[in-house]
């Protein structure tokens, strides 16, 4: 088989490196104990032999991040992670909800709040935690249009972006009615029938949400489908892209640093 | 030019010299397997996409049979002031389906709509025609009050400030042996002109009503 | 942006990213300060404000005052100012809509080179200003009173008067919220603005005399209170007679 060209990857930092042989070890002769110790790396070798991810993962971590990014740069990982704490908290959660709207669903979560072992706690970090994760999004979102980060060659980014804006509303919204007390009730409900004030298409839309044309015995179950399967699963997709282009086009500088030209380029033009 | 170039192509593929090519063929089989993949990879996604589309939008089409619920004696209720009882909307899931309605016996001299005659009781929804807030009927100021974004209704349900769009919806009432009984749901424009029932926020004056179409499981009376 | 715009910044920013740090460990090392601090927010927020339930939902109520969680007060307050009926769509649906739709097609529509906030003056105005009125419309809905409740401190001057006068401000003042003044005059931050007048220093303009006047015969759509109990009729001129 003809060996196939292969792209440069790029280079590992030095630190990373693999060390020289030591001068008083035992020339390439490798004892159990030096197996046992680099078995990791046995591991991880084994793995990349079959899929090469080690491009990928340098791709990744070790691009260049322009000089003069600041604290405002970090909001974006920030969203990020608390979508993972939701998504975590969230499975916990679901293990003891129950969408039963004629008496289940309360008693479920008041079941986790007042009995559970942590269960206060981990209700209350999936609570507070939707209310930090959309300032964060607005928070991101405003750095990016005050810094110009939207502009060439980052528009697809911002479209991404303002749909993650939208599923995490959706979320908000449809989380919201789950724990089924009187907040919950009635502002699904002024919220269902928003959506039907839109012309000719509304009236469906708040039938769809609904299940039906009243509140009936699906739609607790619906809000709660769409909470934890139909959106994360659309948010968790589109924030790999966000990321992909990210790391694709890399993250901006601020919009006031210039770039000094090399002084090899400098001379040239003198 | 394009006229050109399409002049000296032949639609038979032999014409063209493409290898392989046999009497009559007109289509090219990548062409041929192209469409194959397409076509394969359309029905297969449909397979699952369309099933489960409907599935989700059956209950919309579904149509609910009329109930008749009785409220109470007709010695409950009078003809100047609304008495609230509990009324079942969607049975089967306990407190979740119920609703309230503000009932008041028919009254000749407040209730002169033509739309009205013949009703033995006025039976209101409580739920706003803004966006389906609570309302509460408050007897001083012969008015019901929405706590959510002002609206104010009057006594026969008639909108008099905020923003809501239409009078309180109504139910359909009848007597049965002594007893008032409480039918299905029906909305109201600003003459009190019946309409089948709709969501809070749909207005049902001038256009209103083909811009917010009825469901078409919605049943006549 | 044309081309030569284009290829100016790509050239610029290849120059910066070259002189950059790479992003593992640096930015990553950031990224990871502020992920604790975030997770330490949500949890001192779980452990401080915990997760209260309210009571069971309960669609037969004729009493509760349904209020949405925090980050949909600006769109309750739009939804509660906007008050003509034939708006209403435009209120619920026109504009979020518009805004979703300016939001989306930003960068199709903003496409100068420009990337600094202060030479970059109506997009930057904008911004603030949608962020201003979002803050602004988002304290007017969080602090929107129940339309059934008053909520204003009683005077020093009545509550130093005391007696008889303080029994029959304080009655009054449960008679007036009870009796749906509320629905169409506003009494501090309770109420709506309209139709009828602001009703917190309506002893300014009216005498006593001139309220319970209007209390019985009022111009339409107010309606008449003179079938109130004569006790409560007068609590309720006695409360209006002193909201100065």
């Amino acid at each position: 088989m003809p060996k196939l060209p292969k792209l440069p990857a790029p280079p590992m930092p030095a630190a990373l490196r693999e060390p020289p042989p030591r001068p008083g070890d035992p020339n390439g002769k490798k004892g159990p104990l030096d197996e046992a110790m680099e078995a990791g790396i046995t591991v991880v070798d084994w793995v990349d032999e079959r899929t090469s991810l080690s491009g990928a993962g340098r791709w990744l971590m070790f691009r260049k991040v322009p000089k003069g990014t600041n604290w405002f740069y970090t909001l974006g990982s920030a969203t990020m992670f608390a979508f993972l704490s939701q998504a975590v908290t969230g499975v916990f959660l679901a293990m003891y909800y129950r969408p039963d709207p004629s008496g289940g669903a309360y008693e479920s979560i008041r079941y986790v709040t007042n009995e559970v072992f942590l269960g206060q706690f981990v209700r209350g970090m999936h609570k507070w935690g939707s209310s930090v994760m959309v300032i964060l999004v607005f928070l991101h979102m405003g750095r990016t249009f005050f810094f110009g980060a939207y502009k060439y060659p980052r528009e697809l980014n911002w479209v991404i972006g303002v749909v993650l804006l939208i599923l995490t509303m959706t979320m908000s919204f449809t989380g919201y009615l789950l724990p089924f007390d009187q907040r919950a009730y009635w502002a699904t409900i002024v919220g269902v029938n928003i959506n039907g004030t839109g012309p000719l298409v509304g009236p469906y839309l708040s039938d769809f949400l609904r299940g039906g044309s009243e509140f009936g015995a699906t739609t607790l179950s619906r809000f709660y489908a769409i909470h934890m399967l139909l959106v994360p699963g659309l948010l968790a997709a589109l924030i790999g892209a966000h990321l992909y282009l990210v790391a694709k086009l890399g993250t901006t500088a601020p919009p006031w640093q210039k770039a000094e030209a090399p002084k090899e380029l400098r001379e040239a033009e003198v | 030019m394009a006229d050109k170039r399409l002049k000296h192509k032949s639609k038979y593929t032999l014409d063209r010299g493409i290898p392989g090519a046999f009497e009559g063929e007109t289509i090219t089989r990548r062409r041929f397997m192209t469409g194959s993949a397409h076509t394969a990879g359309a029905i297969a996604a449909g397979a699952f996409t369309l099933p489960a589309l409907g599935f989700a939008v059956g209950p919309i089409l579904k149509s609910t049979p009329h109930r008749w619920e009785p409220v109470g004696s007709e010695a409950t209720f009078s003809e100047v002031n609304y008495v609230p009882v509990v009324i079942t909307v969607t049975p089967n899931i306990g407190e979740a389906g119920k609703s309230t309605a503000y009932i008041r016996k028919f009254n000749p001299a407040i209730d002169t709509d033509a739309y009205d005659k013949g009703t033995p009781y006025i039976a209101i929804s409580s739920r706003c025609a803004h966006l389906g807030c609570p309302v509460r009927w408050v007897d001083a100021a012969e008015r019901f009050i929405c706590p959510c974004h002002g609206g104010v209704y009057d006594l026969l349900g008639r909108r008099v400030g905020g923003p809501p769009v239409r009078p309180l919806d109504r139910f359909y009432t009848r007597v049965n042996g002594g007893d008032v009984e409480i039918g299905p749901r029906f909305s109201v424009n600003s003459e009190l002109r019946r309409f089948s029932p709709r969501d809070p926020g749909e207005p049902l004056d001038g256009v209103g009503q083909y811009l917010y179409p009825s469901r078409p499981g919605a049943q006549k009376l | 942006m044309n081309k030569q715009q284009k290829e100016e910044y790509l050239r610029e920013y290849a120059l910066l990213k070259a002189k950059g740090k790479p992003f593992f460990p640096y930015a990553v090392a950031k990224d990871g300060a502020m992920a604790c601090v975030v997770m330490v927010v949500i949890i001192a927020m779980s452990l401080i404000l915990g997760a209260e339930l309210g009571s069971k939902a309960n669609p037969t109520t004729t009493t509760y005052v349904p209020r949405p969680e925090w980050y949909f007060f600006f769109l309750f307050e739009v939804l509660r100012v906007i008050k003509p009926p034939s708006l209403v769509p435009l209120a619920t649906i026109g504009v979020p809509t518009l805004a979703m739709i300016l939001l989306f097609l930003l960068p199709f529509y903003d496409r100068g080179p420009e990337r600094r906030p202060e030479r970059r003056p109506i997009a930057t105005l904008t911004g603030i200003a949608v962020i201003g009125a979002m803050a602004f419309l988002t304290y007017q809905g969080a602090n929107a009173g129940s339309p059934t409740a008053i909520e204003t401190p009683t005077p020093p001057r009545i509550l130093h008067a005391g007696g008889a006068l303080l029994s029959e401000y304080e009655a009054g003042k449960k008679a007036v919220a009870q009796s749906g003044c509320l629905a169409c005059h506003k009494i501090g931050e309770n109420g709506n603005s309209g139709p009828g007048p602001n009703l917190t220093k309506i002893a300014d303009r009216l005498p006593r005399q001139a309220i319970a006047r209007t209390l019985v015969n009022p111009t339409a759509p107010m309606p008449s209170f003179k079938n109130l109990p004569p006790a409560k009729f007068n609590q309720i001129v006695t409360f209006l007679a002193q909201s100065k």
